[in-house]
């Protein structure tokens, strides 16, 4: 008990205060962006940027973002959902399998099929994504979901995270046991192994959605159809037409930032149970 | 009852769909770019094999080493300022004494959720003159700094880079952290060690594998970065040898260079792979 | 007065001749199968035309898609050219790109469907623009004749005099630099960023330099001609002594500058008093006014041109006739010319539209902005005096990137302005030659 400081030690609150300066900083954009996305564009040019106001302009900001172009930011935020939904779910499945594989079995080449998966994290987007957009040419697969949603569902990182989970969380005698029950590997991995893998699941499943979501690379290659484009393509589309007078007003756009930003941080604070146990549970020890 | 024996097949089974996905769009891509890369072609016209001329092109293309050289700048000044904040955050946020701790967890991971193109033009924004707070801030004290000028863009890509990943690598560090046996600190504790000697002896030397994943993996996004320049180059001008990812980019989707750009995507894989490699040697990391 | 007469009368005599070419060139039907074509292009407000072309031509539909403005379409229309897939019938281009996507053997040439019956239809030097040797390319959609607006407010508080030469423009400049501290520029040097390169491009132009010159597949560059130096030295220097300012055109930031009275004036392009009108605030609402583009003392009074495009079939189009019926409508019938004029601010390429009576209508948004003005006709007048020779070459994409480049180490002080021209000639000619092109 001696060596609980008072919380009104010098140091203790000098180090307090510059974790709340910290705080600032990251904030900083956010504060930003949700008070100006409650201004008209001239109350943007000439009011205080870090404060509200008057009038309060943020319903004709969201009707404005709404119905600019027949509603198309709606359109692209069902399609950042269609794309990270489904990437999420098909990744998690995939990794799981895959991580189940690598970390209960032996088999020839394991090691070297690790590394090789480890080392593909390095290989640069742009090395993929020119043969990828010809290869999905070839297979008629351009402008379509599926050009973002399959290259998406190779996540090196998740299969990775999902052999330390497998190793970590589903004890080998596990598996011995259920054999002499009778009970076939699939059994084993779908009734008895996923359930006990679940925070593991949880976190790949909310990090393939984080970055589906947040993608921007792939689609701006295979996507050209404005119907087709997520959030993050088709905000940045508007931003270079307004930058050239041709596009939404900046009380729309800066709406549409806020509309794209919103679901993933509410998720984020609202899941912390998992991507923080999840990655505290070890998920990176060297 | 007899035991069943796992299937020889069983493993790939499972491995299966992964595999087949891993090979379409990792292994058939990089395959076929290297392809592409042997090969000259303008427009529509039949494309000539040109064997490894291509890859001499990219030794002799300024633009495209300015741009590593660049990122090899950026990588070492950013890379320090994001690891250094992160290892602080980590160490405060780590220390059960310490207040608030899930609070500022919380606040300092949050712009990982946010996409890197909105961060972009959020920034960018903030940036501008005429919408920017800083402006305000800065003008009290005589400043009027343009943030997007040539001269300032680096630094306020940086400050982006920066605000974006920091929290992310905190909770790679803190991770490490968490691993350390708390009976450590005891020990160290009843020998007299100071907080500050825990930190330096302790904490730190136990948490360098996290420390060289955490600079790899920055090694790796920062010559991979694109989505920042890209969207900022709506609002000012960013000359496409910024960045490695910018120049290929440019070099195929703008002047529909393919072939070019395929050699030039691989040579940064290389260089990309080379640098990781320096770290995770130089600190002898092993995996497991 | 008289001067008012007369120029009045030379409008209407030009107007009838316009008139008795229009009357002799039908624009063609369609009498095919009905098809739906893919139209891409960033004009805004271009749906409109796009339903009147669907009323008259019931059996071609319109998918129309905004991919971008300029170089992020031109992207995707090259990759999806080079996959052999994804490219829309008809897409938007601007003069400046056109060779490249012709060299790069993207665009049908449409002499093949008999283009050549409409070319009176349009002005001139934008023929001349979308021909490459015998073949026609692409339709003109609209220019950017390049003329001086100034702000009367600023100019009066100021009392400088109306510039008609390059040098009494930088006299007012020194002046107003003096007057005012500094705190307001004469204008802005707009020739930042790759998409805005081409406002000096458009002044060197005007200034009678040429960039480049062709026979058949050879091609001689010449960017850092005398021309092109002094015209670059000129505006550099002006930078350089603080009198105009360097916003990149289009941002917050400068369309804030021209809005509160910071900047005094702005050379701008046919298709430019839309965007001040509807961008700016009301502060000088009404005290904008348009006069010709000044010129160089000893020279004569001539105007370049600064953006406006085309449109252009690609070869990836099944229906490459029905294309071109569409492009043809859509940028030669006074109905659509006039709407894309209303929404987007589209100064017509073709003579039809540039002739309609509702362009030189004067109650518009635009003309108010600029005190009840004809702004059209203005344009109309700087049209006229376009130097018609002056070509692209199809490395365009890499000269603007470059342009902007060295336009940035100029203005950062790292070079003089003849050093970057220089630097721009070398690099880009290096660029051209491996690309495999036969140029000098």
């Amino acid at each position: 008990m001696d060596t609980k400081k008072s919380f009104y030690s010098p140091s203790t609150v000098t180090m307090v205060a510059l974790m709340f300066v910290a705080s600032a900083y990251f904030l900083l954009p956010l504060f930003w962006i949700i008070i100006a996305s409650t201004k008209s564009d001239s109350q943007l040019f000439s009011t205080n940027p870090l404060w509200f106001a008057l009038p309060f302009n943020a319903l004709n900001n969201i009707f404005n973002t709404s119905s600019y172009d027949g509603a198309t930011l709606w359109r692209w935020f069902s399609n950042s959902i269609i794309y990270a939904g489904s990437v999420s779910a098909g990744t998690t499945l995939i990794s799981a399998m895959a991580g189940f594989a690598f970390s209960k079995y032996d088999f020839f080449g394991k090691n070297i099929l690790f590394y090789i998966i480890l080392g593909a994290i390095m290989v640069p987007t742009t090395a993929l994504v020119l043969p990828v957009y010809l290869l999905m040419h070839g297979l008629n697969l351009i402008n379509t979901y599926w050009a973002v949603i399959l290259p998406s569902l190779v996540n090196p990182f998740s299969i990775y995270l999902m052999r330390i989970f497998w190793m970590q969380e589903f004890p080998n005698e596990l598996i011995d046991a259920a054999h002499v029950d009778g009970a076939s590997d699939f059994t084993i991995f779908f009734r008895i192994g996923l359930p006990l893998v679940k925070g593991g699941l949880a976190t790949v499943a909310l990090f393939s959605f984080v970055s589906t979501w947040n993608n921007f690379f792939l689609p701006l290659v295979v996507i050209s159809k404005s119907n087709l484009f997520p959030l993050t393509l088709g905000i940045s589309i508007w931003t270079s037409l307004t930058s050239t007078g041709r596009g939404p007003s900046y009380g729309a756009i800066t709406m549409g930032i806020l509309i794209s930003i919103v679901p993933l941080i509410l998720a984020f604070i609202l899941l912390r149970r998992y991507w923080q146990s999840g990655l505290s549970s070890g998920a990176v020890k060297g | 009852m007899k035991k069943i024996k796992f299937q020889k097949s069983l493993p790939f089974v499972f491995l299966s769909p992964f595999l087949i996905l891993f090979g379409l769009f990792y292994i058939a891509p990089l395959v076929y770019g290297f392809y592409l890369s042997l090969f000259h072609r303008y427009g529509l016209r039949p494309a000539t094999f040109v064997g490894l001329k291509n890859y001499v092109q990219v030794f002799n293309d300024a633009n495209f080493w300015f741009s590593i050289l660049n990122m090899t700048k950026f990588f070492l000044i950013q890379g320090s300022i994001m690891i250094g904040l992160a290892l602080i955050f980590a160490l405060y946020i780590d220390n059960e004494k310490n207040h608030f701790r899930g609070l500022f967890r919380m606040i300092y991971y949050i712009p990982f959720a946010i996409p890197t193109a909105i961060s972009g033009i959020l920034w960018g924004f903030m940036y501008s003159k005429s919408l920017s707070p800083f402006q305000s801030i800065f003008g009290l004290v005589g400043l009027h700094p343009n943030f997007l000028s040539s001269g300032s863009l680096f630094w306020s890509i940086i400050n982006i880079v920066t605000w974006e990943w920091a929290g992310y690598n905190m909770i790679i560090l803190y991770s490490g952290l968490q691993s350390i046996p708390r009976e450590l600190y005891e020990a160290a504790h009843i020998d007299g060690a100071k907080s500050f000697d825990i930190i330096k002896y302790v904490k730190i030397p136990l948490i360098v594998p996290s420390l060289i994943l955490s600079i790899v993996f920055t090694v790796i996004g920062t010559f991979q970065i694109f989505n920042e320049p890209y969207v900022l180059g709506s609002m000012t001008f960013i000359p496409p040898s910024f960045t490695p990812n910018l120049y290929i980019y440019t070099t195929a989707f703008s002047y529909g260079n393919f072939n070019y750009a395929a050699a030039l995507a691989i040579i940064l894989a290389l260089v990309t792979f080379a640098g990781s490699m320096v770290f995770m040697r130089f600190a002898g990391f092993k995996e497991e | 007065m008289k001067k008012y007469v007369i120029s009045l009368l030379v409008i209407s005599m030009l107007l009838l001749s316009l008139a008795a070419f229009a009357d002799t060139v039908q624009l063609p039907t369609y009498n095919g199968p009905a098809v739906t074509l893919t139209f891409w292009s960033w004009v805004p407000g271009i749906s409109n035309s796009i339903a009147a072309f669907e009323k008259a031509y019931p059996n071609i539909k319109i998918n129309y898609v905004n991919v971008g403005a300029n170089f992020t379409e031109y992207n995707k229309l090259l990759t999806a050219l080079s996959a052999g897939s994804g490219a829309p019938d008809v897409a938007q281009i601007e003069y400046q790109v056109l060779p490249t996507f012709i060299s790069y053997g993207g665009l049908v040439d449409l002499t093949k469907y008999g283009i050549n019956k409409y070319e009176s239809l349009f002005v001139p030097w934008t023929w001349n623009q979308v021909k490459s040797g015998n073949g026609v390319y692409a339709v003109p959609q609209d220019t950017g004749p390049l003329a001086l607006a100034y702000n009367k407010a600023i100019f009066a508080k100021y009392d400088l005099t109306v510039p008609t030469t390059w040098e009494e423009f930088e006299k007012d400049a020194q002046k107003l630099y003096q007057e005012s501290n500094g705190t307001v520029y004469m204008t802005n040097f707009n020739a930042i960023g790759a998409s805005n390169v081409n406002w000096l491009v458009g002044l060197i132009w005007a200034a009678g330099g040429q960039l480049w010159t062709s026979n058949g597949n050879n091609w001689v560059q010449t960017i850092n001609s005398p021309i092109a130096k002094k015209v670059v030295s000129y505006w550099g220097n002006m930078v350089n002594k603080g009198y105009i300012s360097s916003y990149e055109p289009f941002t917050s930031d400068w369309y804030n500058a021209m809005s509160n009275g910071k900047i005094a004036s702005m050379i701008s392009a046919a298709w430019l008093p839309l965007l001040l009108a509807n961008n700016l605030s009301n502060q000088y609402a009404g005290q904008w006014q348009i006069v010709p583009l000044p010129y160089f003392a000893g020279e004569k009074s001539t105007s370049g041109n600064w953006g406006g495009s085309t449109d252009a079939v690609t070869v990836q189009s099944k229906y490459p006739e029905a294309s071109m019926i569409f492009a043809l409508w859509l940028n030669a019938n006074p109905t659509s010319t006039t709407l894309d004029n209303e929404n987007g601010g589209l100064f017509p390429a073709a003579i039809t539209g540039l002739e309609d009576p509702t362009m030189h209508n004067t109650s518009t948004n635009t003309d108010k902005f600029f005190g009840g003005q004809d702004v059209n006709q203005a344009f109309f007048d700087a049209s006229d005096i376009v130097n018609v020779n002056f070509a692209w070459a199809p490395w365009a994409n890499y000269f603007f990137n470059s342009f902007a480049n060295y336009m940035n180490e100029a203005l950062s002080g790292k070079m003089t302005w003849d050093q970057a021209m220089d630097q721009l000639q070398s690099s880009t000619l290096n660029y051209a030659q491996t690309q495999g092109f036969n140029v000098k």
